[in-house]
């Protein structure tokens, strides 16, 4: 999933790993509360209705979204078998049974995943939760080749499923029983990352009669309903009745009005109170304007953990040259871009956050390129780029519409002007960047890029980004559109263990790989913001490890 | 050939009354230098013309300023840069983000924007951007005017429908709407038609999206006065003569059009400017990283609060810009109205 950086906080997420730990109590290196956590509950006020600035979901398909921004809002619409715990701090990262009566029983070969769904589950339309509907989400993820498809191309038959191109295809690692509602999953080796994946909204399941193999918005079981208005302006969420998962909150707000408003915009709404929330950060002046007047509804925490890279496209010139890639990576100044976010990058070279420190992340000390904190090594970045033989070749450098990504590809362009290429830039809507930059036919040879955690594991950032598993999805988010032998390799080794903390120096040594063979342009991980307007509680801010804000935790004052 | 109103005619100029040879011969003062010699005397309209031209010497010196005076290009990024001021090290763009305001000096004069780029370079590059494309869409519309309501005016029928009718197509879309739907179509695909290929950040693209836009503006009128000079009696004559009608367009129609486009292209290309403005600044125009005043403004609505300048300087140029092109071009307009009348001067 695409999100948002951190940096101080590497203590309070020493507890993230696979089994967390309930916490309360705000873990972030800047914020101006005094923070809280818990499920919302209790003391939350409930009832009434919000309204939310966004720049909108990618798309309102389960399966198919790829941004924060659809994760935060449909993950109230859709649950999964597992889900994580709503609740703020390291906390969040704990799975806990969604659509399952319990966590699934793990056979001792660690490839047999079994489950039961919980009797009289019915779907926001009515409809009865079969145990075959399962099958039928992860065969919509494989067929339309949603960007998390990845994480479920390790069942058992879905290689099958994915060659057979039919829709109605069999999944054969996958069985149920409608009438018991037991699921089992058999896997093709053991994966320690599988039952976070499927925590997803993308493996949650949707009742098959009414989920089309095309583009849908099909019903879900969640906290909340989404209703469309406008799906390039609008959409509200509103409260389920009768919903009823233990564990899962059943949100505070009775409506959730979701509208699309530049950054500039939505900043100044929630100012003045004609939003309550946006999931975007305060640009320009108003991020100094709004810590310095507002900091009783304003607050900076390093979650979900993050990393900044430029991608560079591996199979077309003049990146398909490590020098060309070595060169980006010295040029690169991590404090220039610091400016840009306003403050908010914490510069780095690893590929993992900080955040992780428990489970993989290991400062890489010295960098290979220089102090990511330092000044750039352009001379050394012009020597490499007359060794390439692609001095003076055109580039073109991608970014999206949302601020502040202009400006940090018109930084990258000025500097790969400076080590010796003709760039220019190209900077589209948001909404479809990482589709269109994900696809290979376009052939989009450098650019801006982001991740935030989907769960808690190093596996989370290599794979999706970096695999040549995840070049079987289209669009796929590895824009290097090739992937590193070692990587694979690493990936197939580290992927079964349960537990990235007992492997971490493993995970550590393959960061380190990823840098030094400069298949990333690494400069920082960010620093999220959380503003509200003055009738919102601070008090459930409802900052969450997988979600950046569950807004099933908002309450009003 | 062309005739003169008679109306000029009759308020002739007494001392034009020449003696040669022991002949006498009445010599009139030509149209233009009436218009000129009425222009001459108009001197707001003249300071307004000369505020444009101001503008646009200040413009095209803009790489002697960037060479020599601000050390640096309209594209340079400036974020970790330092300059000393007053004996102070300052940062031209904070670690908070905050760029630096106006320096006074040759450096950073109005300030620098979020990428540390200079902001009084971009500036004066921003307005060559500007004007060329303004003056490029106007001349482009003027052309194009030309040929569309000639054509239709002098051939009437069936040529007549079919051009009124592209004419007025064009004229159903709101101007705006058009150009944002246009540019942003050829932002990202390019132009291509036949040998003709441009690449999506061309500043030919907004030239032409403007011109085509604008074009009915000018043709409308100008099809009127076709049809209404195809039927002169020196139009007749020529014809009596055995002029072709291509003959006929080109040396008795457009000769008498001439006055027309002198009024119609200095407010056309004061349209032009204002109109890429507002593409630019709704992200249809030119292209980042060039610089324009539309795209300037964009950027500095951003930083309105601790950079008001950012915003402001460039909506300033092209105000004036507009200001000093539009008050011009009514002069010119006022100059060419044959019902005004020449006070000439008697000994």
């Amino acid at each position: 999933m695409k999100k948002q950086a951190s940096a101080l906080a590497i203590a309070t997420l020493m507890a993230v790993g696979a089994i967390g730990v309930s916490a309360c109590g705000s873990n972030n290196k800047s914020s101006s509360s005094s923070g809280s956590a818990g499920s919302g509950g209790g003391k939350a006020k409930k009832g009434g209705s919000i309204r939310i600035g966004s720049v909108l979901p990618d798309s309102y398909d389960p399966v198919l979204l790829q941004t924060n921004q659809g994760n935060q809002a449909l993950q109230l619409v859709y649950t999964g078998l597992v889900t994580y715990k709503h609740v703020e701090g390291p906390g969040g990262s704990e799975l806990i049974p969604g659509l399952a009566e319990a966590l699934p029983t793990i056979s001792a070969d660690r490839k047999t995943y079994t489950f039961k769904l919980r009797p009289n589950l019915k779907y926001s339309d009515g409809s009865p939760v079969k145990a075959s509907d399962f099958e039928h989400t992860i065969k919509r993820l494989q067929f339309l080749g949603g960007p998390f498809s990845s994480f479920s191309s390790v069942i058992k038959g879905v290689t099958e499923y994915q060659k057979a191109k039919k829709a109605d295809a069999d999944i054969s690692g996958i069985t149920s029983d409608d009438a018991t509602g037991e699921i089992k999953v058999e896997l093709t080796e053991p994966n320690g990352s599988f039952l976070y994946a499927i925590a997803l909204v993308s493996g949650a399941p949707t009742p098959a009669a009414k989920s089309p193999f095309k583009r849908s918005t099909p019903p879900g079981v969640g906290p909340y309903t989404i209703d469309i208005k406008n799906p390039t302006r609008e959409f509200v969420l509103n409260k389920t009745p009768g919903f009823n998962i233990p564990g899962i909150a059943k949100g505070n707000i009775d409506t959730i009005t979701v509208v699309k408003e530049t950054v500039t915009k939505m900043t100044q709404d929630v100012i003045d109170g004609k939003l309550d929330f946006m999931t975007e950060d305060p640009t320009g002046d108003l991020l100094p304007e709004v810590k310095t007047k507002y900091p009783n509804r304003f607050r900076m925490d390093p979650n979900p953990p993050n990393t900044y890279w430029f991608f560079m496209n591996e199979t077309t010139k003049p990146f398909d040259k490590k020098e060309v890639r070595q060169a980006v990576n010295y040029a690169i100044d991590s404090r220039a871009l610091q400016r840009i976010f306003g403050g908010r990058l914490e510069p780095s070279c690893n590929f993992l956050p900080p955040s992780y420190a428990r489970i993989g992340y290991k400062k890489i000390d010295p960098c290979p390129y220089g102090d990511p904190a330092g000044p750039p090594n352009l001379a050394k970045a012009r020597e490499l780029v007359d060794k390439s033989g692609y001095k003076g070749m055109n580039v073109t450098v991608w970014g999206n519409t949302k601020d502040p990504r202009p400006a940090i590809v018109e930084y990258l362009r000025d500097t790969l002007n400076q080590i010796g290429f003709k760039a220019k830039t190209k900077v589209i809507e948001q909404q479809v960047y990482f589709g269109i930059i994900g696809t290979k036919k376009t052939g989009a040879q450098i650019g801006f890029t982001d991740w935030y955690q989907d769960f808690p594991h190093p596996a989370d950032f290599f794979e999706p980004n970096l695999s040549a598993k995840a070049l079987a999805s289209t669009p796929t988010f590895n824009f290097q559109f090739k992937s590193n032998p070692k990587l694979d390799e690493a990936l197939k080794k580290l992927g079964p263990e349960a537990d990235p903390a007992t492997v971490a120096d493993q995970w550590a040594a393959l960061d380190r790989t990823v840098v030094e063979d400069a298949n990333v342009a690494v400069y920082g991980n960010e620093l999220t913001t959380s503003f509200f307007s003055d009738r919102m509680n601070f008090d459930c801010a409802g900052v969450h490890v997988v979600y950046k804000n569950d807004w099933s935790l908002f309450c009003l004052k | 050939m062309a005739i003169e109103p008679a109306s000029e005619l009759a308020s002739a100029v007494p001392e034009a009354i020449v003696a040669e040879g022991g002949r006498t011969r009445v010599a009139g003062l030509a149209p233009w230098r009436i218009a000129l010699r009425r222009l001459r005397r108009n001197r707001v309209a003249l300071a307004f013309g000369a505020l444009f031209l101001v503008i646009v010497a200040m413009c095209l010196a803009a790489p002697i300023y960037a060479s020599q005076i601000a050390h640096t290009d309209p594209f340079k990024n400036h974020l970790t840069d330092q300059i000393t001021i007053d004996g102070v090290k300052k940062d031209v763009v904070a670690p908070s983000g905050v760029p630096i305001g106006p320096t006074y000096s040759g450096r950073f004069f109005l300030g620098a924007d979020g990428n540390g780029r200079d902001i009084a370079v971009r500036l004066l590059y921003g307005g060559r951007t500007s004007l060329t494309i303004g003056i490029g869409a106007a001349l482009m519309s003027t052309l194009l005017s030309i040929v569309a309501g000639t054509l239709a005016g002098f051939y009437r029928g069936r040529v007549d429908a079919v051009i009124t009718q592209i004419l007025n197509l064009i004229w159903s879309f709101p101007p705006v709407l058009l150009g944002i739907a246009l540019g942003t179509a050829l932002a990202l695909g390019g132009l291509k038609i036949g040998p003709l290929e441009l690449d999506g950040d061309s500043k030919l693209i907004p030239s032409i999206i403007i011109a085509i836009v604008t074009v009915p503006y000018t043709a409308r009128p100008l099809r009127g006065q076709v049809l209404a000079l195809r039927e002169k009696e020196f139009v007749e004559a020529a014809r009596a003569q055995g002029a072709g009608s291509l003959r006929i367009m080109f040396s008795e129609i457009l000769p008498n059009l001439s006055s027309t486009l002198v009024v119609f292209f200095p407010l056309m290309v004061a349209s032009a400017i204002g109109f890429e403005a507002a593409l630019s600044f709704l992200g249809a125009g030119v292209r980042p990283p060039n610089p324009s005043w539309g795209t300037m403004i964009a950027d500095g609505v951003e930083r309105i609060i601790t950079g008001p300048h950012l915003a402001i300087v460039p909506g300033v140029m092209l105000v004036l810009s507009l200001l000093g092109l539009n008050v011009f071009g009514d002069g010119v307009r006022d100059a060419f109205d044959p019902r005004a009348k020449v006070r000439v001067r008697r000994s």
